[in-house]
């Protein structure tokens, strides 16, 4: 299962926590972190900029042909969405967890930059006081610029409101209030197997949102 | 199934042996769907069938094209190992569940293939959307197929396509038909699937272990039928159309419990216990059901298992009566009374009291639903 890459993948993420994601021209943001992570902070290589030397090489490159004074434009973005309470979303629904699974395995497997995430209590709510005001709280969007997906998903998920908005970076659109989780266990349970256990929903949160795994 | 009893004479002859015993259909054999295609492609009455909030069917459009499950179906030798393993009843009985799987999934690769072909004109995008789940259908049976050679075996897919019959149905039924084996398709996979992962001493063959990634291709397949009926309120919102669901809902659950019943072997043979596992799966199909369907059954409902264990039995001594050396005559005879309290039985279940469902895009109470 891609379980144990879905979580690589967080654990890895959450190490970006501190840097911006959008364009600088400032050569020396580029170079920040650890020496062991390196990882640009050019949006479309934050997931990819791992392999180490030969990123860097190409990214200096760049920075050495681009002309300094030159502003780069932030990319105004749209953010297609369905929300609905957290116990609907991470809780009741197991063949969600499954498709969201499925989904990055196959970004894994086609080297794909990730564009869908699970927000918990998301700031962007606070634009939408028409679905606010029959939201159950604590309350989960999934969040993709990928359109289409997000229509596809509502037709799956069918109980869960729809909407979109821009932002000017991915970590805007993005930010939530952290909230702890916990759900009671179901009064009755038919399966031949065990729930899903709670917590699978950590390698989808945005970078930087995600708890630490040692 | 009758085609694999003679598995040495199908080892020296391929397939052909299994031809000449023909094909043994009883009301419970996965059948071979078809439908008035004429009926579907009549462009004035059915153009509007298929014309509504293009905006989904491009969205799944796109999600069947992304072909989660490309490189997922791929052989190792694990699979020849763990089927030489097998012998005696638990052969047979895989053989049997690998048979019926592979002909479910086949019929439903020469439906889709069909109407594919036949609706490029009428909607290109519900036709393209039609043939990759062909796509995904052809996969499904070939691995099984492939899975059958494991056993030296393998089912003449041609040959089947010829020869069986075909259960015609009008198109509308189709819609719900269709949506309910795919989603039931979905929650016996995963189900098998993770009581396996669980359980994993009972994992006897390999084939298992896929359950998971193409059972997704199910759930999709299910999803696409979910949005024809949406293309389609009067399928959805009249109590025409709840009288059907219901009825729709209850042959597939009532099927699916007595066929489990009558090959229990299989499931006891991988640790499950069949009528949990069948009630498990009727439970959840009925709850995903009902994000779509008008109405669905009161599964949860103790009466609902209380009526399909007498059905059980009924259809037990219906079997057994044909077992005996009687002729036929007055084999029938014994059996007029057994089928008369079996259909007494599905009438009564079919009588319950049903739950009111749908899709909140439909719902006249939606402004007042709190999500």
């Amino acid at each position: 299962m891609s379980a144990s890459t879905a979580l690589n993948l967080g654990s890895l993420c959450s190490s970006v926590v501190n840097l911006p994601t959008h364009y600088s021209h400032k050569p020396s943001l580029l170079l920040h972190g650890t020496q062991s992570q390196q990882f640009l902070t050019l949006p479309n290589t934050v997931l990819k900029g791992f392999s180490g030397s030969r990123n860097m090489k190409s990214a200096v490159a760049a920075v050495d042909s681009s002309d300094p004074a030159e502003k780069q434009e932030t990319e105004r973005k749209k953010y297609y969405f369905l929300v609905a309470n957290a116990k609907f979303m991470l809780d009741e629904e197991e063949h969600f967890q499954e498709q969201l699974f499925e989904r990055l395995r196959l970004f894994g497997e086609r080297d794909k930059e990730q564009d869908f995430w699970l927000v918990i209590e998301p700031k962007f709510l606070d634009k939408f006081p028409n679905i606010t005001k029959r939201l159950k709280r604590p309350a989960v969007a999934l969040v993709s610029t990928n359109g289409p997906w997000i229509t596809f998903m509502k037709l799956r998920l069918d109980r869960v409101l729809q909407e979109s908005f821009e932002a000017d970076s991915t970590e805007e659109a993005l930010a939530c209030t952290p909230v702890n989780l916990e759900f009671e266990k179901p009064e009755k349970w038919t399966a031949p197997y065990p729930k899903y256990e709670s917590g699978w929903w950590e390698p989808f949160l945005p970078p930087g949102s995600q708890t630490s795994k040692v | 199934m009758s085609s694999a009893t003679t598995s040495q004479a199908a080892a020296e002859k391929g397939s052909k042996a299994s031809t000449k015993k023909g094909i043994k259909e009883t009301l419970l054999t996965p059948r071979f769907y078809t439908t008035d295609f004429d009926e579907m492609t009549d462009f004035e009455e059915m153009e509007p069938l298929f014309n509504t909030d293009q905006a989904e069917f491009e969205a799944l459009l796109q999600e069947f094209k992304t072909d989660y499950n490309q490189t997922h179906f791929v052989r190792n030798k694990e699979f020849k190992e763990a089927a030489d393993k097998m012998q005696g009843a638990l052969r047979e009985i895989f053989v049997e569940f690998l048979e019926r799987s592979c002909t479910a999934e086949f019929s439903g690769f020469l439906l889709y293939k069909e109407l594919g072909r036949r609706l490029k004109k009428t909607n290109p995008v519900v036709a393209e959307i039609f043939s990759l789940m062909s796509r995904d259908e052809a996969r499904h049976a070939g691995f099984l197929n492939k899975g059958l050679s494991d056993f030296n075996l393998a089912l003449d897919l041609g040959f089947l396509t010829k020869a069986r019959k075909y259960t015609f149905f009008k198109p509308k039924f189709i819609f719900y038909a269709t949506y309910l084996s795919e989603k039931i398709g979905y929650w016996r996979y995963i189900t098998i699937y993770r009581h396996l992962k669980a359980n994993p001493e009972f994992q006897c063959y390999p084939i298992f272990k896929y359950f998971e990634n193409w059972c997704q291709d199910e759930n999709r397949h299910g999803d696409f039928f979910s949005a024809l009926l949406k293309a389609q309120p009067q399928f959805l919102n009249d109590w025409k159309a709840k009288l059907w669901s219901r009825f729709f809902c209850l042959s597939v659950y009532v099927t699916m419990y007595l066929n489990d019943w009558q090959r229990t072997a299989f499931y006891e043979g991988i640790g499950l216990n069949t009528k949990e596992f069948d009630m498990h799966v009727i439970i959840e199909t009925n709850r995903t059901t009902a994000r779509i369907f008008p109405a669905v059954l009161d599964v949860e409902n103790p009466e609902f298992k209380r009526k399909l264990d007498r059905m059980v039995e009924i259809n037990q001594k219906i079997l057994a009566v044909g077992e005996t050396d009687d002729i036929p005559l007055v084999k029938n005879f014994k059996r007029i009374p057994l089928i008369a309290a079996l259909a007494s039985e599905l009438l009564a279940a079919y009588l319950m009291k049903p739950i009111e469902s749908g899709s909140v895009d439909f719902a006249e109470f939606e402004p007042q639903l709190v999500y």
